[in-house]
């Protein structure tokens, strides 16, 4: 397919790119109505970008032909809430400062443009990668994706940013070169970087080594971005030292991307492979013999979830920071959506397609996710620990104001911010998979496609994960609801920046509200994760019958 | 278009094969690695990344000669091209945290944990 | 609402042959369902009585009117029922298919023949009368707790209405669990007395036992026949066969009686089932009139006389000879306990127990007419008896000893009690020409004119003694004598204003009282308008109840319409013939030779008089109050006290219930205490230590690999390098 033919798909990216520009200039402006624009022009684009990409066409010659209008909507959807919640994250005492009269404006010292433009880059790397239809494109994505969020990470704050800055980006340098390098051995061993070439590639002449070398180095590396073991270890540090708003960012866009690239990396080989006996009587991995992802990729994959789910859910048991709580609770996440990977397509209905059942789960998640960030970054407290290593240096104080940090601070939350605690409650009940909420929705089919795939001790694990995750969101969920505010620690306060709530009022009405159009959600998602059929496809994949008819 | 062959090398170059060139190239990715993980200074740390990824654009090239066609020379373009703009936001950084701490030790930067 | 749909009605099957006495079943009015819907639109008013926090004695209008209303409707239903049988089809309820064959279908229906008519007019009629009585009785509650009262009243009468008149065992079950919901419910109402509390769970618990039995049973009769429904059932019976066409199973003939037999002992509080009985009376009295001695306590009578065809099943008719001698032992038993007791209100409950025992007999002995016909007669006068003492109740702040209140009748504004009391009284004992004395005698007769039956009789003539006897020592302790009282403890509890029942109308204080220094000043009300109207009424018809025994055919009106209903018993209905009941001209056991139809009514009657005079002359006053027997001078003492010491032990016993509270204490209660403790520490020790591990071991770990995430940018490119690694050599060897 050539570039121009291209073009019709990314319109939508193309939109996001022109309103960068603007933004990266509109923030520099002396004038404060100006600056102010760039949130809104952040907002239009992208409700043109999802306007975009339900007027382009829905179907692509890519494994997932029907992938990127809804994925592009998810984000551009997601990325309203989150533009929403960022507001005021940068330049806050610098906005204060002119507005006292006591500094003047300096474009030196300002973060705003960049900051906006890092955000539009990030969500355009997230489409790009729903488009990618070649190695090098999924490559460039990526990184797009995921270089602005190191800069914003690192800006968010002036406290604990730096060091989440630093553990972000080596990591994450490391995480790039690991999966860089399995696409080199992917091209490689098939000799092209075009996905479509490489998985008739497979189809035709099998995998060999180099090329599945390249599969396995390629969905461990992209494990960094949805923090999955082993690549999982910044998590907590990053959500904890950058600022909320940028947390729920993080949690959300780079492991939306990186779910999209293991998608695309999966669909190489697709999910036909099981053991068949060979000419000489051996029995070993062959396309078209059964139902699952090839043995070596299945078992890293396998292997990859249950210890995601486990590690992100024991680790959790022991936090106190509701930051590290929900940045734990996100490697789980990730480890959840891992089984719809490895299910893959397995029937035609939504709850038989793990790759459907994970699309689903990537909006569900971003919604409800948004929503707990969002009670963080709505309230802070006066004094704090955070501030600690930020005063060392720059003596710029912030009014000596920190975001609430610990589950003690959400106690008597719905007493005292009834919206933010009802959130709270109402999002983390969703994280939990309580039902009727979204979450519910979105857990179910991951189950249900599980066993239709025939992978029982996997959904075992993942269900016993659920139990164990309940054990710490019930404490988010007891804390605003049960408990008495604490009078130990001073009350928390809310920020000034009214969009924060809208955001957090949003997340947790979309988790009620999308339940009544979870139909239509699900058809949407079904679509999306259609496979084409690869050549080995045929045989009968049988599995589904188990599973009781459930397609609302 | 020359070839190895036709050109004027010393024998020995002859005899390379695509084995040669990998196995420089994941040599290069452990050493990269491995500096990574044992040095303290966070440039010296950045550089190993660097040499990780060039480390693939080795590989990527030696595949694109055998392979006989010109991908993974372009593939190399924007790996280089990602690498510049990474270091150049590394370069950044590093000097953000120099000025914050006095130190580029990696070691200098562990509070969050747990 | 429920059943407004007629759309959905439909014949089930008319019974192809001649039923035993009962008329081909034609389909039934649809608006018959409209009777349980009214109580329970009449429940929706007083919950939304209680949402809107309505102060009044709103509730109690609403519930009067619902209740006359399905009352109305019953008369009519009645009127135009006639003889013959009914059944109408609201909605398909229940519908399990399994296979061809094996099916469970239940429809909301409702079967309506003359003993259904029979059992709603009194259920209804009485519930309006008692609504009305317990608008004024339960003013001082007025409120939230009014409104719950009413709401669950209401809701006793759908139950009671769902239990009557189902067209099936399952609709009948429904009913049946939910009656005794509503009697837990209103037994517990004043839920801040643990007595109260006690009480219900115990009432509760006793009926759960019963429920198993029936539970069973309906479970049996749907393995045997195929399906709940009355007419397809009767219809097999009357053919002899089962749901496959093949002959009846022979067990099914005792087997699902005698399961039926156990739910309706629970519910009807006979032989070891009937403790809970007079514990219930703990509930507001209104409550203990209409659930615990009109309506809901007949239910498992209802229920045997419902299903007498399966009953007759067996030749032998074992269970039935079964149910003869439990209804005797109880009715006995619980005299005695009577005859000792002091609270009147427990007296009654007692009595009670003992009139269910007559019923139990009568249905024992094939005399469904008898057993119903006590039910109805029984429904009328121990409503008086007990709205009676329910004033008393009332007017005196709780106090319920019959040592301690004295001479009513010489008391201002208490002559229409002392009156219904009186006729209350009368029918109980057996007084000759009242209703009672005929339904207790067509009982009594019949037990000597069925085989083998004799020694019943003889257990229950002594018991209507006994009877006469207890019931007369009230009348003369409490309404004749020296007016004398001393307030109960609700005195004390609503403080010195004692108005808190909001109402004195007619609270007349009689300025010859002899009053005790106890009272603090305390007025006994007199009951107002309602009670007394109730009270008049029910005294009324109580003795109006006797001439229905003149009416219609050879045993009167209830006669004829239990005899052409499923109860009716006739010598075709039953397999063994019409040898069942002796004719004396063959030399069968009679009454000491003579004709036990023709001698009764003079046995008994004097057997009544003789109790009656025993009380007079222990009990009653002097004057023409102790019928010039009596000497009586003060309220707490009796010539009855002098032969406590000659009966010592027994008297002692019969005080204390013959300790079967203890006896159950012991032998149930306690074992089961133990095992539940043993079952405890293993949960404790094991379960508990599972869960706890459960518990612990993810975060132990958690806590193992929590080092990992060391905070240094080194460790985690270890740990990641690593981890790549050790999964890249892991899919090496395993799945290459």
């Amino acid at each position: 397919m050539s570039i121009i033919e291209k073009v019709q798909y990314i319109w939508p990216e193309i939109a996001m790119f022109i309103a960068t520009c603007v933004v990266m200039v509109l923030g520099l402006s002396p004038s404060l109505a100006i600056r102010r624009l760039c949130s809104p022009v952040c907002g239009a684009a992208l409700v043109i970008a999802g306007l975009l990409a339900v007027m382009g066409p829905d179907t692509a010659p890519a494994a997932l032909p029907h992938l990127m209008p809804y994925a592009k909507v998810i984000v551009a959807g997601v990325g309203l809430l989150l533009l929403l919640l960022l507001a005021g994250t940068v330049d806050r005492e610098e906005e204060s400062l002119i507005a006292t009269g006591r500094a003047r404006f300096n474009p030196l010292r300002t973060n705003r443009a960049e900051f906006y433009a890092f955000f539009l880059f990030s969500l355009t790397g997230v489409m790009l990668c729903a488009s990618a239809s070649d190695l090098i494109w999924l490559f460039l994505a990526l990184e797009l994706t995921s270089l602005p969020t190191y800069i914003m990470v690192t800006v968010s704050t002036r406290g604990r940013s730096h060091e989440a800055g630093v553990k972000y980006f080596f990591l994450g340098a490391l995480g790039a070169a690991t999966f860089l390098y399995g696409f080199a051995m992917l091209y490689g061993g098939t000799g092209t970087t075009d996905l479509s070439g490489i998985r008739q590639h497979f189809a035709e002449h099998g995998i060999n080594s180099i090329a599945m070398l390249g599969l396995l180095l390629s969905v461990l590396g992209i494990g960094f971005k949805i923090a999955a073991v082993p690549m999982h270890f910044y998590t907590p540090d990053v959500y904890e030292g950058a600022a909320a708003p940028v947390s729920a960012f993080l949690a959300f866009v780079p492991k939306t991307a990186g779910f999209l690239a293991i998608m695309l990396i999966a669909s190489l080989p697709g999910w036909g492979y099981g053991p068949v006996a060979g000419a000489d009587g051996v029995i070993r991995d062959g396309l078209g013999a059964g139902a699952s992802l090839p043995e070596a990729l299945r078992l890293t994959l396998w292997v990859m979830a249950a210890l995601t789910m486990t590690v992100g859910n024991v680790l959790a048991l022991w936090q106190n920071s509701v930051k590290r709580i929900l940045a734990y609770s996100s490697i789980a996440h990730s480890g959840y959506m891992l089984v719809g990977i490895i299910a893959g397509p397995v029937g035609e209905r939504f709850i038989d397609n793990g790759l459907a059942a994970v699309l689903f789960y990537l909006l569900a998640y971003g919604v409800m996710n948004v929503g707990t960030f969002a009670v963080l970054a709505c309230l802070e407290k006066s004094g704090g620990a955070a501030l600690q290593s930020g005063a060392r240096s720059t003596g710029l104080e912030t009014g000596a104001t920190t975001e609430i940090e610990t589950v003690d601070d959400l106690r008597g939350l719905c007493r005292t911010h009834p919206a933010m605690g009802w959130t709270m409650v109402l999002c983390s009940l969703s994280l939990l998979g309580f039902p009727p909420l979204l979450g519910f929705m979105g857990k179910f089919p991951l189950f249900t496609a599980g066993i239709a795939a025939g992978e029982i001790p996997l959904v075992i694990v993942l269900g016993i994960n659920s139990a164990i995750a309940a054990f710490y969101y019930l404490r988010l969920v007891a804390a605003p609801l049960l408990e008495d505010p604490s009078p130990a620690s001073p009350p928390a306060t809310p920020t000034p920046f009214p969009a924060r709530p809208m955001a957090a009022l949003l997340s947790a009405a979309s988790v009620l509200i999308l339940v009544g159009f979870a139909g239509v959600l699900m058809k949407q998602s079904a679509k999306a994760g259609e496979t084409v059929v690869s050549p080995g496809h045929t045989a009968g994949r049988g599995a589904s019958d188990g599973v009781a008819a459930w397609n609302p | 278009m020359t070839t190895l062959a036709q050109a004027n090398l010393p024998a020995v170059m002859h005899q390379l094969t695509l084995a040669h060139y990998l196995f420089v190239s994941a040599a290069m990715f452990v050493l990269g690695l491995i500096g990574f993980v044992t040095r303290r200074n966070l440039i010296i740390m950045f550089l190993c990344t660097e040499l990780m990824f060039q480390a693939a654009g080795i590989a990527l090239v030696a595949f694109s000669r055998f392979h006989l066609n010109h991908t993974g020379e372009a593939f190399v373009i924007f790996v280089i091209t990602v690498a510049a703009a990474e270091a150049a936001m590394g370069l950044a950084l590093v000097v953000l945290l120099f000025r914050r701490r006095e130190s580029l030790s990696a070691e200098e930067w562990a509070e969050m944990k747990g | 609402m429920i059943g407004v749909a007629p759309a959905l009605n439909g014949v089930i099957g008319a019974l192809a042959q001649e039923g035993p006495a009962h008329a081909a079943t034609a389909a039934g009015p649809a608006w018959a369902a409209l009777i349980p819907a009214l109580p329970l639109l009449g429940v929706v008013l007083c919950t939304l009585c209680a949402v809107f926090r309505v102060k009044n004695r709103l509730p109690a209008v609403l519930t009067v009117a619902c209740l006359a209303g399905a009352f109305g409707l019953t008369v009519w239903m009645f009127l135009t029922t006639g003889h013959g049988t009914a059944v109408t089809t609201s909605l398909d309820w229940i519908r399990f298919h399994a296979a061809p064959g094996h099916e469970f279908v239940s429809s909301w229906g409702f079967f309506i023949d003359p003993l259904t008519c029979l059992w709603m007019l009194f259920v209804t009629g009485l519930a309006t009368l008692i609504a009305i009585y317990a608008g004024e009785y339960m003013a001082g509650d007025a409120g939230a707790g009014y409104s719950r009262f009413f709401a669950a009243f209401n809701l006793f009468v759908f139950s009671m209405a769902c239990l009557v008149m189902a067209d099936s065992l399952v609709l009948l079950f429904l009913g049946w669990e939910g009656v005794g919901l509503c009697s837990y419910l209103l037994i517990g109402y004043f839920y801040k007395r643990p007595a109260a509390v006690a009480a219900a769970k115990k009432a509760f618990i006793m009926n759960r036992i019963g429920d198993v039995g029936l539970m069973m049973g309906i479970t049996s009769t749907w393995v045997v026949f195929g399906t709940v429904e009355y007419a397809p059932i009767f219809d097999m019976i009357s053919r002899g066969v089962d749901g496959a066409g093949n002959a009846l199973p022979e067990w099914a003939g005792w087997v699902i009686p005698s399961l039926f037999t156990i739910g309706a002992f629970g519910k009807s509080a006979q032989l070891f089932l009937y403790v809970w009985l007079p514990d219930a009376m703990e509930g507001p009295t209104p409550v203990s009139a209409l659930i615990h001695a009109a309506t809901m306590v007949t239910a498992g009578v209802y229920l045997i006389a419902r299903m007498y065809p399966m009953y007759v099943l067996d030749g032998t008719h074992w269970v039935l000879t079964l149910i003869a001698w439990s209804g005797a032992i109880t009715a006995l038993w619980s005299a005695t306990i009577g005859m000792a007791q002091f609270d009147i209100k427990r007296i009654m409950a007692y009595s009670t127990v003992s009139q269910l025992g007559y019923m139990f007999a009568g249905l024992g002995v094939l005399t469904t007419t008898g057993a119903a016909f006590h039910v109805f007669t029984h429904a009328f006068f121990k409503a008086t008896l007990f709205l009676c003492c329910g004033a008393v109740m009332h007017g005196f702040a709780g106090q319920l000893d019959l040592r301690r209140v004295s001479g009513l009748w010489s008391m201002r504004g208490w002559a229409v009690v002392t009156i219904a009391m009186l006729v209350g009284c009368l029918n109980l004992a057996g007084f000759p020409f009242t209703a009672g004395f005929f339904s207790k005698d067509m009982i009594i007769a019949e037990c000597y004119v069925t085989p083998g039956m004799a020694p019943v009789g003889w257990v229950l003539l002594l018991t209507a003694g006994l009877t006469a006897y207890y019931t007369f020592r009230v009348f003369f302790r409490v309404f004749v004598g020296p007016a004398e009282f001393e307030p109960g403890d609700e005195a004390h509890a609503h403080g010195p204003a004692g108005d808190d029942h909001g109402h004195a109308a007619g609270a007349g204080t009689p300025s010859s009282v002899d009053s005790t220094d106890h009272s603090h000043g305390f007025h006994p009300h007199a009951p107002g308008l309602a009670i007394n109207f109730v009270l008049g009424l029910l005294a009324v018809l109580s003795l109006a109840a006797a001439a229905t025994y003149f009416v219609g055919g050879e045993h009167g009106w209830v006669g004829e319409m239990v005899h052409h209903s499923t109860a009716g018993v006739s010598g075709a209905a039953l397999p063994g013939g019409g040898a069942v009941h002796a004719d004396l001209e063959t030399g069968a056991p009679g009454f000491l030779g003579y004709n036990p139809h023709a001698v009764m009514y003079y046995v008994s009657a004097a057997v009544g008089l003789i109790g009656i005079l025993i009380a007079a002359f222990l009990h009653g006053p002097r004057g023409v109050g102790g019928l010039l027997i009596g000497s009586r001078r003060h309220a707490a003492t009796s010539r009855a006290d002098a032969l406590l010491p000659v009966l010592g032990p027994v008297a002692r016993g019969a005080q204390h219930k013959w300790y079967v509270d203890e006896v159950y204490d012991f032998l149930i209660i306690r074992p089961i205490w133990v095992i539940a403790h043993l079952f405890h520490l293993f949960d404790k020790l094991i379960v508990d230590g599972l869960v706890g591990l459960a518990g612990w071991l993810p975060r132990g770990m958690g806590g193992a690999i929590r080092p990992t995430q060391s905070g240094h940018l080194h460790g985690y490119a270890v740990g990641m390098a690593g981890g790549v690694a050790v999964l890249l050599l892991v899919v090496l060897l395993v799945a290459w």
